[in-house]
């Protein structure tokens, strides 16, 4: 790695063109990345618009301007501001969709274990590791006030007496706080299978290694079962 | 023994082609589907007409009373085209009206079906309909003409009005890739209209592109210099409400300022042209070819814009395309011109 007098590391241009040409293949890119007139619909109904400095206009100009340099500005933090709620998507005259290209971009972050979506989806681990030693995304016992800030300031009084508000939902539950429901064994199996075929597994491995290990013990586990 | 010519439509172009027509001695049988000639233009009270802003009344007014003043025009009112055959290098035309059914035979046809004023309201984004203040430039047109200039809500005279252009127009959601050629033009003008009547208004334009081609420029030069009218580029994202009885217009000014909620005491859309249902339902019945943008297609967009593909049809005005009235009206004179040639070469 190379470091300029800042002590910056310098990230060499056939890097970045390497990265705007995986992009460009990406088999969305076509349908994503049209005809453009600077209207700024797009940015004018993007929600994050209004929260940081992020517009899916200078994201969707970008990928035209065919420019690597440009596009790897990007890459580090510009990409995770969307929340991918695809109003741009939705009310763009051409059909752009700065969404679109953004999950592309995104997912070639993940690929390589940048350092930015290893950032992204620390919080997520959690998640993962739920969803894959029991089949559930969330269970009750996730929900605790330091993992979910953006829920509001009643969070803490939510996480509080978690099996007697379990007891009262009006309908059959597990009556357990750290699963949603049963998943069968067959289905986790078919799970892993998915996983692995889209390369689930892959990902978690370029993002967090150590969770990784994890939760292979937890897959030989199941599929040896 | 004098021409028999079927003109369908009564706008602009439809007019003028009778009218010539008639003044070179040929029976024009004129088929309009409203109770009145005059066209979109008369229908919707167009009051003043850019470039120059001549009275609308000189135009149309004066095509409708040279049609009803010239003795071998036969005007069928509130009638369509309801059977058409090919006979040999003529045409059979049977046209119903409230009169009952009547079958002509004619030398050639002129069609001149026009087109239809985009419905904002299929664009949900503009909240048209939702709010009383969300108007667009045929209702301002009318407004105006009415001297009618407050705002719709509650009488008062607006402080701010925004005017949002391509709307229904250059989208593909709404399934109109084109551009709809004057509204730039229109909104441009209604803009001056509205700055003569309340000088201390303050008036925005929102534009993707501005296209006031030839010599419409000069009234978008006046509007900024002598009108103080705000240009901002940047399309409407949405329209919700605001405080104070006011719609607030959500986009981003992509040139200056970004982000900007601005609250208005009326918008005005300025919604574009379309082939309407006429276009695909005459072109079925005529047998002549429709565009993929929903109006009729000409023989050669260039050498013979007011050609159909069927030889001794021709078409004139808005139907192959969104145009200026001017346009219209010499389009008309064109197909006249074509049409009376096939009839006399047909004799």
């Amino acid at each position: 790695m190379e470091y300029d007098e800042n002590g910056v590391s310098i990230v060499p241009s056939g890097f970045k063109r390497e990265i705007f040409e995986e992009a460009r293949k990406d088999f969305r890119y076509e349908e994503y990345v049209r005809g453009c007139l600077n209207c700024g619909v797009c940015t004018g109904g993007c929600p994050p618009h209004r929260f940081f400095d992020f517009s899916p206009r200078i994201v969707l100009q970008n990928m035209k301007s065919k420019d690597p340099e440009l596009i790897w500005t990007m890459m580090d933090e510009y990409i995770w501001a969307c929340f991918q709620c695809f109003t741009c998507a939705m009310i763009c005259p051409f059909l752009n969709s700065p969404g679109g290209i953004i999950a592309v971009l995104r997912e070639i972050a993940v690929r390589r274990g940048f350092e930015s979506a290893k950032k992204v989806l620390k919080p997520y681990s959690r998640v993962l590791l739920k969803l894959t030693a029991y089949g559930n995304q969330l269970s009750p016992d996730m929900i605790q006030p330091d993992f979910f800030p953006d829920w509001g300031p009643h969070i803490g009084y939510a996480a509080t007496d978690l099996a007697a508000k379990r007891k009262a939902i009006p309908m059959p539950t597990l009556q357990v706080t750290n699963l949603s429901w049963d998943v069968a064994p067959e289905a986790m199996k078919e799970l892993y299978d998915i996983f692995d075929e889209a390369g689930v597994f892959k990902i978690i491995e370029a993002v967090d290694p150590s969770l990784y290990e994890i939760i292979q013990d937890i897959v030989d586990d199941v599929r040896s079962s | 023994m004098a021409e028999n010519i079927l003109v369908v439509g009564g706008g602009p172009a439809g007019l003028n082609a009778a009218v010539m027509l008639s003044e070179l001695g040929v029976n024009v049988t004129l088929v309009e589907r409203d109770s009145f000639i005059g066209g979109n233009p008369k229908k919707f009270k167009y009051k003043f007409l850019f470039p120059d802003m001549q009275p609308a009344d000189n135009v149309i007014g004066e095509l409708i009373k040279k049609t009803e003043s010239g003795g071998n025009i036969k005007v069928y009112y509130s009638s369509e085209v309801s059977d058409f055959k090919e006979n040999g290098k003529k045409f059979d035309a049977t046209i119903k009206s409230a009169g009952g059914s009547e079958t002509k035979t004619f030398d050639s046809v002129i069609v001149a079906t026009g087109f239809e004023h985009f419905d904002p309201a299929r664009d949900a984004k503009y909240s048209y309909q939702l709010f009383d203040d969300v108007i667009d430039i045929k209702d301002l047109e009318r407004m105006m003409g009415e001297n009618n200039f407050v705002r719709p809500s509650n009488g008062q005279p607006p402080k701010n009005v925004a005017f949002i252009l391509c709307v229904g127009s250059r989208d593909r959601h709404i399934g109109n890739q084109y551009c709809s050629r004057v509204c730039c033009t229109i909104s441009v003008k209604q803009a001056i209209e509205l700055k003569e009547h309340f000088p201390d208004c303050e008036v925005y334009i929102f534009y993707m592109d501005i296209r006031t081609y030839g010599f419409f420029e000069d009234l978008y030069w006046q509007a900024m210099e002598e009108h103080d009218v705000q240009i901002v580029k940047g399309r409407i994202a949405e329209i919700t409400s605001g405080p104070n009885n006011t719609v607030v217009c959500k986009g981003e000014d992509t040139l200056l300022r970004g982000p900007f909620e601005i609250p208005f005491d009326m918008v005005v859309l300025a919604s574009g042209m379309e082939g309407g249902p006429q276009s695909p339902e005459i072109s079925s019945k005529l047998g002549i070819e429709l565009d993929e943008h929903g109006f009729l297609k000409p023989e050669n967009i260039t050498l013979s814009p007011f050609k159909s593909n069927k030889a001794g049809i021709f078409l004139a005005g808005a139907c192959t395309g969104p145009k200026a009235i001017s346009d219209s009206i010499t389009e008309g004179a064109a197909a006249a011109m074509n049409a009376y040639t096939y009839a006399v070469k047909n004799r």
